[in-house]
């Protein structure tokens, strides 16, 4: 199983729907895919006022972990200086102990969330690569062990951890373990759509844009043609981090010229007030109903 | 590229950001313009709305104007403001249509039209170097 079908599956999301006390499984099969997922993920980290802890695989030279991390403008600027962004690896963080035990690594985390509150931030978020298991010489079912017993990081605390597996290196019965281990699967990089259909509903995770639009098209139609006996259909947007105007134009030309009973479209407030806004006329099947993740 | 005044006639400050852009810069670029937006204080949903908005006006350059353009965001006297500067052979406000086209209208200026519709100001100015697209939202106080 590659993990790009891993990320992929049910219950995926966008990296900028990841909430604090999210704890994400995400893949990726070449150096560069997941460059915008950590990117993403530390930006936002900063601007919601949170410290930002980059572990990155082993490998990579640090000045190659800032230049992924890197951004046009004062975002980043003194975020590196004042320690709100930080690169570090697994080896520095459970220093001194030179064995990696899920204990002395819950202990550490549990201890730079208690220092990033002290320091003023709103929380910590951490990416990991999961090089570090090869860079200690861990052993991968403690590894795994590890990842499935660390809700105590996360409930009531204001932690939030990515935890980035390569399949070129995680057998895949580990992928498929940790990915069903995680509460939250991450689409492996910005700009991806992901569908999922059932007879009654479509749902849609990631951007619906320029470069997906045909792939927003065709999965609206495909669930039409399968709801058509039935006359009804719920088109899920709720984890879609982005709609186009034009994909947007597209949703409602379809319901308008569908003979469906009732279309519900689920979204977040900011599709649902467009939704609303764009004058169109009467559509009298759909439904428009906010969700927020 | 020309420099479109602030929407307080004020110098504007330092761009936050200031990038060129093609189609696949797009997921990079609108999760930049919403990391600052959310930075300056432009709360939800106006945040959502002016990415949105700021997507349009790419997408529109990018179809219609050689295939990309220079994003540049700033902020000015209390607004959030985005020129799209782009090469292409140009246009006027006259491409925005006044009332809401209608869905099957392919050939309406939707994207503009929604655009102006969500921002707090949208104005376009044109020369021999091309056109920019200016979109302001205000900020809180």
């Amino acid at each position: 199983m590659a993990a790009a079908d891993d990320a992929a599956s049910a219950g995926t999301i966008p990296v900028q729907q990841l909430r604090a006390g999210d704890h994400a499984f995400v893949g990726y099969d070449d150096d560069d895919a997941g460059r915008d997922v950590v990117a993403g993920f530390a930006w936002a980290g900063l601007a919601k006022r949170e410290r930002v802890m980059v572990f990155a695989a082993p490998q990579l030279a640090e000045d190659e972990v800032w230049d992924r991390l890197d951004v046009p403008g004062p975002l980043l600027g003194a975020a590196r200086d004042r320690g709100q962004l930080v690169v570090s690896s697994m080896r520095a963080l459970i220093h001194p102990a030179r064995t990696f035990t899920p204990e002395r690594q819950w202990q550490r985390i549990e201890e730079e969330t208690d220092r990033a509150l002290a320091d003023g931030y709103r929380g910590l978020r951490t990416y990991i690569d999961m090089h570090w298991v090869a860079d200690l010489d861990a052993d991968v079912a403690t590894m795994m062990y590890r990842e499935s017993h660390a809700e105590h990081l996360f409930s009531g605390r204001p932690y939030t951890e990515i935890c980035a597996y390569d399949s070129r290196w995680f057998a895949p019965e580990v992928l498929t373990a940790m990915h069903r281990a995680h509460p939250c699967r991450l689409l492996p990089h910005l700009g991806a759509l992901h569908t999922e259909h059932t007879d009654d509903a479509v749902r849609l995770a990631g951007e619906a844009d320029i470069s997906t639009r045909e792939q927003f098209v065709a999965a609206l139609r495909e669930g039409l043609a399968r709801s058509a006996d039935a006359g009804r259909l719920t088109v899920d947007l709720s984890r879609l981090s982005f709609l186009s105007v034009a994909c947007t134009m597209d949703l409602l030309r379809l319901a308008g010229s569908a003979t469906h009973d009732r279309i519900e479209v689920r979204c977040q407030p900011t599709v649902a007030r467009i939704l609303r806004r764009v004058d169109v006329g009467p559509l009298p099947g759909l439904r428009v109903s906010e969700v927020s993740r | 590229m020309p420099a479109p005044a602030s929407a307080s006639g004020d110098q504007p400050a330092a761009p936050l950001l200031e990038c060129p852009f093609t189609q696949g810069d797009l997921p990079r670029l609108r999760m930049l313009v919403d990391q600052y937006a959310h930075r300056e204080g432009l709360p939800e949903p106006r945040r959502g709305e002016f990415v949105v908005a700021v997507d349009a006006v790419a997408t529109n350059a990018i179809e219609h104007a050689g295939g990309g353009g220079t994003l540049t965001l700033q902020r000015a006297d209390g607004h959030l403001e985005c020129h799209i500067h782009d090469s292409g052979p140009g246009f006027t406000a006259d491409a925005i249509p006044p009332l809401a086209p209608g869905i099957d209208d392919h050939t309406a200026g939707h994207g503009l039209w929604i655009a102006t519709l969500i921002t707090d100001h949208l104005t376009i100015s044109a020369d021999t170097n091309g056109t920019t697209v200016a979109l302001t939202m205000r900020l809180p106080h």
